[in-house]
Parts: structure tokens; sequence; C-alpha cells
């Protein structure tokens, strides 16, 4: 009867001891594929390369004036003198440039070149 | 910028992204039509109190109603 | 003898030419809801306009008519049949929703009569309400003849006289919204409450003997809102232009559905 209950419990020892094993090795094959794609969207290699688009959208607009300097720190109604309306289309014309559509809860407060360029910068889709 | 906007002011944004985002699926030349005629059309209205709420109300509903109807495919350019 | 009847005739139309003419004449005033699309920033109002009663029509429809041929061509209204089949010229004549072109004038010219859109309804221009929603909830129910089967000669599908009788009362709908447009309930939850003029339809081809979609029909009523916002009051009823019976209808309907 005792053997019956060892023989019975051997397995599950057995499996209870391989069972890490196998999480393990999950985890380094996970941690391979994730590595890459984090790397992909945080890098900063790449925002850099968003804020130059994103500036180049910005001085090809109509209604920004020519002579001003655009930087990572301007804001569109502040410095540029956008009004909201003009920042909508402003955004748009940013979302074509980068294939995406920014939703309106997030639109609604992107109010300069930095918050735009993170939101590019975090969206996966972007590109 | 310390202005926060009203329900009805984003309704209004909401409602100006929507057309520009229109105009962008027309073809490239006429493009600059569409943008400047809902430039015009919104700027009708830029005087207009905002606390009228039934004319800023009736507008949107206007607005929407004209927005499906430019929205349609067949249609391609505007003057 | 031919002088004589000429004379008679004569005189007769001298005397009633001078009996009007001699009357001041009968000037009734109605005020009619105005508003304008194009200054939307202005206040709705209601206009007077002074119609003698002795120089028009019986009709609402024609005094107002006569408003905008001779006062303001600007009144803005729909209209069509002028006979109460078109259904265009629905709006609130004194208080209730009817067709202009039914509605005799009231010949006490010393009362004012209102007219008013449609209540509750958004307004397109004066007396036009708009009425997109109204007809998209009457394409939401299929109106429709639907069947999987068809008769075998290619001919139309029959109907026995007692099945053709149960669709009296319910064809004759002209869709003015008249109904709807009467229950507070459709004033409330006009979104998804379909009201009384569609709920009506929907019964019309429930009770189709040549309809076989009654189980899908049912089936989309099936929700707190489309049909069960039919709280009987009978707005509908007392005010339909053509006298027919929504709110029976409407209990038809959900007694069909308890009964299934």
């Amino acid at each position: 009867m005792f053997r019956t209950t060892l023989r019975a419990a051997s397995p599950i020892a057995s499996r209870a001891i391989s069972r890490p094993l196998v999480a393990k090795s999950a985890f380094i094959g996970a941690s391979k594929f994730v590595a890459p794609i984090r790397f992909y969207t945080a890098a900063p290699v790449d925002k850099k390369e968003i804020t130059s688009r994103v500036i180049d959208v910005i001085k090809a607009f109509d209604k920004t004036a020519a002579s001003s300097e655009v930087t990572g720190q301007t804001y569109f109604h502040k410095d540029l003198g956008l009004d909201s309306l003009d920042t909508v289309e402003l955004l748009v014309a940013i979302e074509e440039e980068f294939d995406i559509e920014i939703p309106d809860k997030v639109a609604d407060d992107l109010k300069s070149v930095g918050e735009t360029v993170d939101y590019i910068a975090s969206n996966p889709e972007a590109n | 910028m310390a202005k926060r906007l009203s329900g009805l002011q984003k309704e209004v944004i909401h409602l100006y992204r929507g057309c520009i985002r229109v105009a962008h699926t027309k073809p490239r030349p006429n493009q600059p039509h569409f943008v400047s005629y809902i430039r015009e059309e919104f700027g009708k209205y830029k005087g207009l109190p905002k606390k009228d709420f039934t004319a800023i109300e009736h507008l949107l509903r206007v607005g929407h109603k004209r927005k499906d109807l430019y929205s349609q495919p067949e249609l391609k350019d505007i003057h | 003898m031919n002088g004589l009847v000429k004379q008679r005739v004569a005189g007769g139309i001298l005397r009633r030419g001078l009996a009007t003419a001699s009357q001041t004449p009968r000037l009734k005033t109605f005020k009619i809801y105005r508003w304008n699309p194009d200054k939307p920033a202005e206040k709705p109002r209601l206009q007077s306009f002074q119609v003698d009663l002795d120089d028009c029509g019986p009709m609402v429809l024609d005094a107002l008519l006569k408003i905008k041929d001779q006062q303001d061509s600007s009144l803005t209204l729909r209209r069509s049949c002028r006979e109460g089949i078109c259904g265009s010229c629905a709006m609130n004549i004194g208080g209730r929703n009817t067709l202009a072109c039914l509605c005799k004038i009231d010949q006490d010219h010393k009362k004012e009569t209102k007219i008013y859109p449609l209540p509750h309804m958004y307004i397109i221009k004066d007396l036009v309400p708009d009425l997109t929603n109204f007809y998209q909830q009457y394409k939401s129910i299929q109106p429709y003849l639907q069947r999987s089967t068809f008769p075998a000669d290619g001919k139309e599908v029959l109907q026995s006289v007692a099945d053709r009788k149960k669709l009296d009362g319910l064809y004759e709908c002209i869709l003015c919204a008249c109904c709807s447009t009467a229950c507070p309930s459709y004033w409330w939850n006009q979104e998804q409450y379909l009201g009384p003029a569609v709920l009506m339809q929907a019964y019309r081809w429930l009770v189709d003997s040549r309809d076989q979609a009654g189980a899908i029909r049912k089936n989309m009523l099936q929700n707190s809102m489309s049909l069960y916002r039919c709280h009987t009051i009978m707005n509908c009823t007392r005010t339909c232009p053509k006298g027919l019976n929504p709110g029976l209808a409407i209990a038809e309907i959900k007694k069909a559905i308890a009964t299934d």
C-alpha cells in the first residue's frame, strides 16, 4: 500500500522538478524575442529621426511662419501661433507622414513637438 | 496653454479632424480645395459665442451630415 | 324670358359682390414658428401673419401658401399633394400634430392660430423637421415582403380575403410622423425607441400572411427599447390625421410576442 503511494507520488515529483526547467527555457526564449522589439520601439536613434520628420512636416505646413524655428520644445499654440483647428490639421498631416491614426483622446492633449514625438515613438504601428 | 476646452469645443475639434481626414482621402491635387473649403466653412462661425449651445449643436449636426455626404468616394473635387 | 334670367344672374353677382365689399375683411392672425439655419445664432421666434379668411381656401395649408405667395416668400414648409395622401405637410397646428392640408382653419377670426413644426424634432428650417432618424428607423424594420419560397407558377403570392382584411387600418399609414412626434416616449428616447408609426408598420409586415420572416421580425423587437418603451399613452391614436390606431397595433405586437 505504501509502495503504491510512493510510486504514485514519484511521477508528480519528477514533473515538479522538470517544470522550473521548462519555465526557464521558455523565459529565455521569450526574452530572446522580446528584447529586439523593445529595442526597436524605444531606440534613441529613432526618436531623433521622428523629431526631424515631424519638424519637416511642420515646416511644410502652410500655416506655420517660414521663419519660425522648430525644436523638440516648440509648442504649437504658444510658439507657432497655431489655433486649435490649425493644430488638428498639423496633427493629421503628421499622422499621414507616419501612417498612423492618433485617437481623438490622445490628439486633444498633444500640444508640443516633444509630446507628439513621444506618442509616435510609443506607437508600434508608426513607420 | 492653460485654457481647457469644453466638451462641446472638443466635439467641434473632433469634427474638424474628421473632415480633414476625409479631405486627405481625396485625389491629391484636389486636397487643397477640400481643406480650404473646410477652413472656410468652420471660419464662418468663428465669432459664435461658446455659450451658444443650441447654435453650436445644430452646426455640429449639419457638419456631421455634410461630412458623411462628402465622404463618398465618388465625390472627387470641390470648388 | 331669357333676358329676365340674365338680369337675375347679373343682379345676384352684383349683390354678392357688394355684400363682401361692404363687410370688413375677416383678418385672422397666424403665429408661425420661424428659424433660419443661415443665422444659427438667432433664436427661433413666432412671427404673426394676417390672412383675410374670405379670400383664402378653407384649410391651414391654403393660408400658409397664401402667406408664402403674398407676404413672405422665405416661409419654408414641406407640402406636396394638398389632399392628405403624401404626408409632407405634417406640423403642429393649434397644439395638435396634423396635416396642414387636412386641417380646417378655425373660422373664428378673432382667435389666433399658432403653427409650429413637429415637436421634439431637429429643425432644418421654419416648419421643416429633420426626419432622417425617423426614416432610418423605418428602414431598420425591413418594410418589405420576405419569403424563402415562391409560387411555382411564377405568379403573385395569393392571400385570402380574411388575411387581406388584417392589413386594413395598417397599410393606409402615410408615414407623416405625426404620431411618433406626439409620443412622449419617443421624445425622450428617439434614438432607440422605434415610435408608433414605425412599430405599426412592423406589425403590418408581421401580420401579412404572405411574409415568412415573422420570427426574425419579432426577434428584432425583443429588447427593452425598440418596442417596450410604449407605455400606452395613446397620443399616437388621438393625433393620427388618417384616423388610424398605432396604439392598438403596438398592443397586438406585444400580445403576439407574449403568446409566442
